[in-house]
């Protein structure tokens, strides 16, 4: 069940880790 | 009677299961689903599909354009309402598989309406069938996360509802990877953008699907037991949705998140010319493009943030906090113009925006207090009429008032004063309906009578 947790939260977090870190790149030019 | 993998009896979870693998199954939903924020990135190619690089006579405009995303948002909330009880009886798994249908499909049907170049379908496809995936994939995991969360519903429900910020993050960006892939001389890739993405999007609701578990009757977390003298506001009796509907209190938190909402919606549509037109000369495009960006990642944080902290301050005090805190920076906001500090001017809207999100992900959380478990998901879908009431006050607010303001020479630096006084006037009237909530009385509670017939306001059937 542990190895189904990481594998779930992993496939939640990733894309949502990517989207945030292309909206900060994106926000980066307000500076 | 054998039942279907998609069937509540089998979504039952066994004994001992970790409930925290539920939540990524609510965030697969809605980080899919969340991708409506970012249609807009399909506006200008959507534009150009008979001229490719630019527009000819016979391609879409804008505004026939625009019709797409507003078709969808209507009918996410008649989606949600008018399904919601039947989300409730069939489970989150057969509901979820019904609304990646819907959504995936509403991708296909469009690429099919891009290829014969029929406006009319991309309407049908992912307006009204792409819509109505939307309502029952927002309502879907909801009253499942709060029976899992029972002592921390708000933190449940905020971490899904967060997922549906975050989509237009993930989508955004995606769309313009997926059109530069499958652009050629003769095609702007929007068509197999579609295509793929329809693809990609059910997949991905599949995850839901698959992992998604009810908790069996009576389960309770491990050491956790029901306050005995709950706090002012949270029932332990059921309101049927037939019942909560009829009772001051779902009109009154209409208007709580029809307020909120509002004062939210129609800065995030019109953020880019507004910090570009109350800072002219200072804002460029792109630096305005990283403004719309830092509220969508607001909008999503605050959903999390907003919705855990109320676990802590009550449901109550929170949007208290939210319609005092957002009236005091929208009458602020025209001083900031006026005074030309933008580090000021954004934290203020990153702020509001992080309100704005809040507000939606701690309304679940709300009508569970007030109505109880048993229908919350139902009631919950017939309340998010008042986002669809917002999503057309709030744009129409912004964008009117300021046009009016600039036919009546007002310069366009300060067109948009007015209106942040006309948000607080609303944000008042959201802070006097919260301020009235009381419990709901007991002539609408659900009652089960020894003969298994229902007594009290309503007879509507038990799911």
């Amino acid at each position: 069940m542990k190895t189904r947790g990481i594998i779930l939260w992993l496939a939640v977090g990733i894309p949502l880790l990517w989207g945030v870190l292309k909206t900060l790149q994106n926000a980066m030019k307000l500076l | 009677m054998a039942s279907s993998f998609l069937d509540r009896a089998s979504t039952v979870a066994p004994l001992g299961y970790n409930r925290f693998l539920v939540p990524p199954a609510a965030l697969a939903v809605h980080l899919s689903i969340g991708q409506v924020y970012a249609f807009s990135t399909f506006n200008l190619p959507l534009t150009k599909l008979l001229g490719v690089t630019h527009s000819v006579p016979g391609d879409w405009d804008l505004k026939e354009i625009g019709w797409i995303f507003s078709i969808a948002i209507a009918f996410l909330g008649a989606a949600a309402a008018l399904f919601g009880r039947w989300v409730e009886q069939v489970g989150p798994r057969k509901s979820m598989f019904a609304g990646a249908l819907c959504f995936g499909g509403g991708f296909i049907v469009s690429a099919i309406g891009i290829h014969y170049h029929w406006l009319w379908l991309l309407y049908l496809g992912y307006g009204v069938l792409g819509g109505c995936g939307l309502g029952i994939s927002y309502i879907s995991p909801v009253s499942t996360l709060i029976k899992w969360f029972p002592d921390r519903p708000g933190m449940a429900t905020g971490m899904a509802i967060m997922g549906f910020g975050g989509g237009a993050l993930i989508a955004a960006p995606l769309s313009v990877i997926l059109m530069n892939h499958f652009k050629t001389p003769t095609s702007n890739g929007v068509l197999e953008t579609f295509v793929t993405m329809g693809v990609i999007y059910f997949m991905y609701m599949m995850i839901g699907v698959y992992s998604v578990r009810v908790p069996a009757e009576n389960w309770k977390p491990e050491g956790w037991t029901p306050p005995v003298k709950p706090p002012p506001l949270v029932t332990q009796a059921q309101v049927a949705v037939d019942a909560a509907w009829r009772t001051p209190q779902f009109w009154l938190l209409w208007m709580v998140l029809c307020m909120n909402v509002t004062a939210g919606i129609g800065v995030l549509g019109q953020a880019s010319p507004m910090i570009q037109e109350i800072f002219t000369g200072r804002v460029t495009p792109q630096m305005a493009a990283g403004f719309v960006g830092l509220l969508s990642l607001f909008n999503m944080l605050g959903r999390f943030f907003w919705a855990s902290a109320s676990d802590y301050m009550g449901r109550r005090n929170t949007y208290f906090v939210f319609f005092a805190l957002g009236i005091l920076l929208y009458s602020t906001v025209p001083s900031i113009g006026s005074a030309g500090s933008i580090p000021l001017f954004v934290a203020a809207f990153v702020i509001i925006l992080s309100m704005y999100g809040g507000g939606f992900a701690t309304i679940p959380a709300y009508l569970r207090d007030v109505f109880g478990t048993m229908h919350v998901g139902a009631i919950h879908g017939r309340l998010l009429t008042a986002w669809s009431a917002a999503g057309v006050l709030g744009p129409v607010l912004i964008n009117y008032i300021r046009a009016y303001q600039i036919e009546h020479g007002v310069p366009k630096a300060q067109a948009y004063s007015v209106t942040m006084y006309i948000m607080c006037g609303l944000l008042l009237i959201g802070f006097i309906c919260n301020f009235c909530m009381r419990p709901v009385n007991e002539k609408y509670h659900y009652r089960t009578t020894a003969g298994g017939t229902t007594a009290g306001r309503t007879t509507a059937a038990s799911t």
